[in-house]
């Protein structure tokens, strides 16, 4: 690594001077180092070495905090353990915050004393990007995103050409000719994005929505310049990047003139637009933000979609997206709408808030010099769906999806994997 | 000198506020905050099942602490007050007190060797430790023998005057990050939990 400027060195250090409020300050303090959050991080539990300890990320944060705020870091460094930022933590803090940490937040809610370690970890990212140091793997996806308005750098005609060719196979499943899947429509009730990863390698996940939507009969609409909901910005730590990002799905909206934004299939793109957009822009967004979960289960509740739990005869699983469940508060609604698809749904263990990430997540599928690391934290999640004897795993998060794919393959665990959606169009009747 | 600088930490919590959220908020941040506060930490907390002994000797630790502080305010007013504690009472605390200063010291030679811990340990977390052992060490004995005087206020001194240099102020802080827990889990509808669907 090159010796570290003392501009980037202020640069990251002002995040921890200036806090905006009293939420950093607290969590860089309550630490007690009690250790106990080892056994419930996937990295720790995989790997069992002592740097995969959450609180060791905390305390990369904490030392410089220490070191650079409180009197005691600066006068005597060694009895707090207070670094200094030089290039040796700088490179301790990339491998221990990009890449051991899917900033699941299990860890969190199993410290003893309520530490937020995942937001944390987030502020550690923050000042490894404010020192440009943020992983180039990751750093592209970010940059594709904020170039080409998504972050696979799909050009528009092969986006139209994708959706044209799934909206011949809704044409000619439903044997309806007005059967569409509408693009740039002005006025719409509903603005629906997707996760990158659908056009690019799950078009069928596309379709199974569009299906949905035409079921219930929805006046809706995709865009074909901003219908990226994933934000890497998030996982990258560079707030302004994740604000520009944010900024290009508002104004989406608005140009479209819809009174509903409904978030694809994908974790962490759901949290940062539903519960991060609104700060980044600091603006209180004047239209409803759903989840996909969450208009389904509309659909469900007010009959506006019906559906046969026969036709599904397999035994299905449910995989808990962190970012939708333990910090998305959407535990019951997943299990609501694939109960109502299926008939023989089992539990994991644990499952909901407790249940263990795939190991996707904190950006990990876009950062392929941890590839290793991924496949074996993933190792807890296969042996939980095998213990299920479950052959369909469902998850509402393309993300998981695709880490979920790779563990499928890797540890041989012989299952589909699908969408909710996927889950919901196979089972829905259609009434012409 | 020790509570002016745990005031000013916690003035400064004050001071630098809650975050403010814009995204439109989906749970009762009250009930979350009061969840946080109170069943949050057993309610299916793997810190607590998985580390039984840990969690045990750690509550029964924090428990003695606070008696210990308590019981020295009670000196310190009992200098004006001058009133007798009846005979049970300090039986109760001597053997309270001296089972939490065990669970302390067990917690130090756990931090000392468990090599997990250790390696995330400094100087201040042994010094931490040991100074909260050795005052309700010093309680207990004090409470037997009043000759222990002395050394009971010394040792009481001494805590007194490290708590605000190094870790112990999270006597401050953990109730602050209770309070942002319960408020991030309650603003988004995850806390309190609800009832799995079945």
């Amino acid at each position: 690594m090159k010796k570290l400027t003392k501009e980037q060195i202020d640069k990251a250090l002002k995040i921890l001077r200036m806090p905006e409020d009293s939420k950093l300050v607290t969590h860089l303090n309550a630490c007690v180092h009690c250790g106990l959050c080892a056994t419930s991080c996937v990295y720790f539990l995989t790997m069992k070495e002592d740097k995969y300890v959450p609180a060791r990320k905390v305390e990369l944060v904490a030392s410089l905090y220490r070191r650079y705020c409180t009197l005691t870091g600066k006068i005597i460094p060694k009895l707090v353990n207070a670094r200094e930022l030089d290039e040796k933590m700088a490179e301790e803090m990339i491998d221990l915050l990009y890449g051991a940490c899917t900033i699941c937040g299990r860890c969190v809610k199993h410290c003893s004393i309520g530490v937020d370690i995942a937001y944390v970890v987030k502020v550690g990212r923050q000042m490894l990007a404010a020192m440009d140091l943020v992983p180039p793997s990751l750093q592209s996806t970010v940059d594709a995103a904020l170039n080409t308005g998504n972050n696979m750098g799909i050009t528009t005609e092969e986006f139209t050409d994708t959706i044209q060719w799934m909206e011949e196979e809704l044409i000619d499943e439903m044997q309806d000719e007005n059967a569409r899947i509408p693009l740039d429509e002005k006025n719409k009730n509903i603005l629906y994005t997707l996760n990158p990863r659908e056009p690019k390698f799950f078009p069928l996940s596309i379709s199974a929505m569009a299906k949905i939507f035409y079921a219930a009969k929805e006046s809706w609409t995709l865009s074909t310049s901003m219908y990226d909901v994933t934000n890497y910005g998030y996982y990258s730590g560079k707030n302004e990047h994740a604000a520009i990002i944010a900024k290009k799905l508002y104004d989406e909206v608005k140009k479209l003139n819809t009174n509903t934004l409904v978030l694809g299939e994908c974790g962490h793109g759901s949290r940062s637009t539903r519960w991060e957009g609104p700060n980044y822009l600091s603006t209180e967004y004047d239209f409803t933000t759903l989840t996909v979960v969450e208009i389904i289960n509309d659909y469900i509740r007010s009959s506006r979609i019906k559906l046969d739990k026969t036709i599904i005869n397999e035994k299905v699983t449910i995989h808990d997206p962190c970012n939708l469940v333990r910090n998305g508060g959407l535990l019951n609604e997943i299990r609501f709408a694939v109960k109502s698809a299926v008939a023989d749904v089992v539990e994991m263990d644990p499952y909901g808030n407790d249940n263990f990430c795939c190991g996707g997540g904190g950006g990990q599928l876009a950062m392929s010099e941890y590839n290793e690391r991924r496949l074996n934290i993933g190792a807890i999640k296969a042996e939980q769906i095998r213990k299920t004897k479950a052959t369909i795993v469902v998850t509402p998060c393309h993300n998981c999806i695709d880490q979920l794919t790779q563990l499928n393959h890797h540890y041989k665990l012989n299952i589909k994997i699908k969408s909710i959606a996927e889950i919901v169009a196979d089972a829905l009747v259609v009434e012409n | 000198m020790c509570i002016i600088a745990l005031m000013t930490h916690f003035i400064r919590l004050i001071y630098l506020g809650k975050p403010k959220d814009y995204s439109r908020k989906s749970g009762n941040v009250t009930k979350a905050v009061a969840y946080s506060a109170t069943v949050a930490m057993i309610d299916h907390k793997e810190s607590a099942y998985l580390h039984i002994p840990t969690y045990f000797a750690g509550m029964i630790y924090h428990i003695g602490t606070f008696v210990s502080f308590l019981l020295l305010l009670f000196f310190f007013i009992n200098m004006i007050l001058q009133i007798t504690l009846p005979q049970w009472v300090v039986w109760v605390l001597i053997a309270g007190l001296s089972l939490s200063a065990l669970c302390g010291f067990s917690l130090l030679i756990k931090r000392a060797v468990n090599k997990p811990m250790r390696s995330l340990s400094n100087a201040d977390d042994f010094i931490s430790n040991l100074l909260v052992s050795l005052f309700q060490l010093a309680s207990v004995a004090y409470l037997l023998c009043s000759c222990k005087e002395l050394s009971y206020y010394l040792s009481a001194t001494i805590l007194l005057l490290y708590m605000p240099v190094g870790k112990l102020k999270h006597l401050v802080y953990f109730f602050a990050a209770r309070y942002h827990l319960g408020f991030f889990y309650g603003w988004r509808n995850v806390w309190p939990p609800k009832k799995p669907l079945q």
